[in-house]
């Protein structure tokens, strides 16, 4: 389970589980520093993107490694169709936001109504 | 060959999206991030799931990383609300979870793993079979959110004086 024995080790599998779920903490990380540190409203969406992208290489790791058939993979398609919408739905929102607004700054829109 | 390529791969996807949180401009953000999502797909290929892979590149490298651009374009931002990574308390909560996930990952993981890894190979053709029979529930409710978020779009992008 040591991140260095991934290029030594042998067998049909590559690398270990844990070489995946390290690179795919380290991903998570970076999207939630910029998800609680960025004010772009932007930021905050790729922030999330970038989640929901670490969440699917855990999902897909666990397939591989887990024995548990193709159960994994489907839930990455899921994951993967469920970014796009919210992507989709979010990035209307900042458009409203910005014309109604004048900003995309998110400490600046502290009102639901006019 | 395929360590070395996990390491290739893992690497750029970190620097990749490093370079995306710290970037800033928000269109060089978009760029990297496409790199990132690319590298992602080449993990996703060493770990044999071809159709996500295909996926990975097709929509969130693709069709997300337009519509980010797009939205870029259309708001246009002034330079004065273009900052960089701001470091705050927060930045803590970050770290504090990115160590009990790094714990987590390195440390045991029970009955997560079992000695012997599926070698099933994610192919369109097994996924396929799979999402149309096992799990045509789940694409059903899949296919009536992605009906939600197109209606949700067209509804919140309108302008005011339109509604």
């Amino acid at each position: 389970m040591n991140l260095l024995a991934v290029a030594a080790e042998p067998g049909a599998v590559s690398g270990s589980l844990s070489s995946y779920l390290i690179v795919s903490a380290i991903l998570f990380l970076l999207g939630l520093a910029t998800i609680l540190t960025r004010r772009n409203v932007l930021y905050v969406l790729m922030g999330t993107e970038l989640i929901l992208n670490a969440a699917n290489l855990n999902f897909v790791a666990f397939t591989r490694f887990g024995g548990y058939e193709l159960d994994g993979q489907m839930m990455a398609l899921v994951v993967v169709m469920l970014a796009a919408a919210e992507a989709a739905v979010a990035l209307a929102i900042v458009l409203r936001i910005f014309h109604d607004f004048g900003s995309i700054d998110m400490t600046r829109t502290d009102s639901l109504r006019d | 060959m395929e360590g070395l390529l996990f390491y290739v791969f893992g690497g750029l996807a970190i620097l990749a999206t490093l370079l995306t949180i710290s970037a800033k401009n928000p269109v060089y953000s978009a760029i990297f991030m496409v790199i990132s999502f690319g590298a992602t797909a080449g993990i996703f290929v060493l770990l044999d799931a071809y159709l996500i892979a295909t996926v990975e590149v097709l929509v969130y490298a693709g069709a997300i990383m337009v519509l980010f651009l797009f939205v870029i374009m259309l708001i246009n931002l002034r330079s004065g609300e273009q900052e960089g990574l701001r470091w705050s308390p927060l930045v803590i909560v970050a770290a504090g979870t990115f160590l009990v996930l790094l714990g987590r990952a390195v440390g045991d993981l029970g009955g997560a793993v079992t000695s012997k890894p599926n070698d099933l190979v994610g192919s369109p053709g097994l996924l396929a079979e799979s999402l149309f029979t096992r799990y045509v529930v789940p694409f059903e409710a899949v296919s009536m959110l992605l009906l939600a978020a197109i209606l949700g779009t067209v509804v919140l992008s309108r302008r005011k004086e339109q509604a």
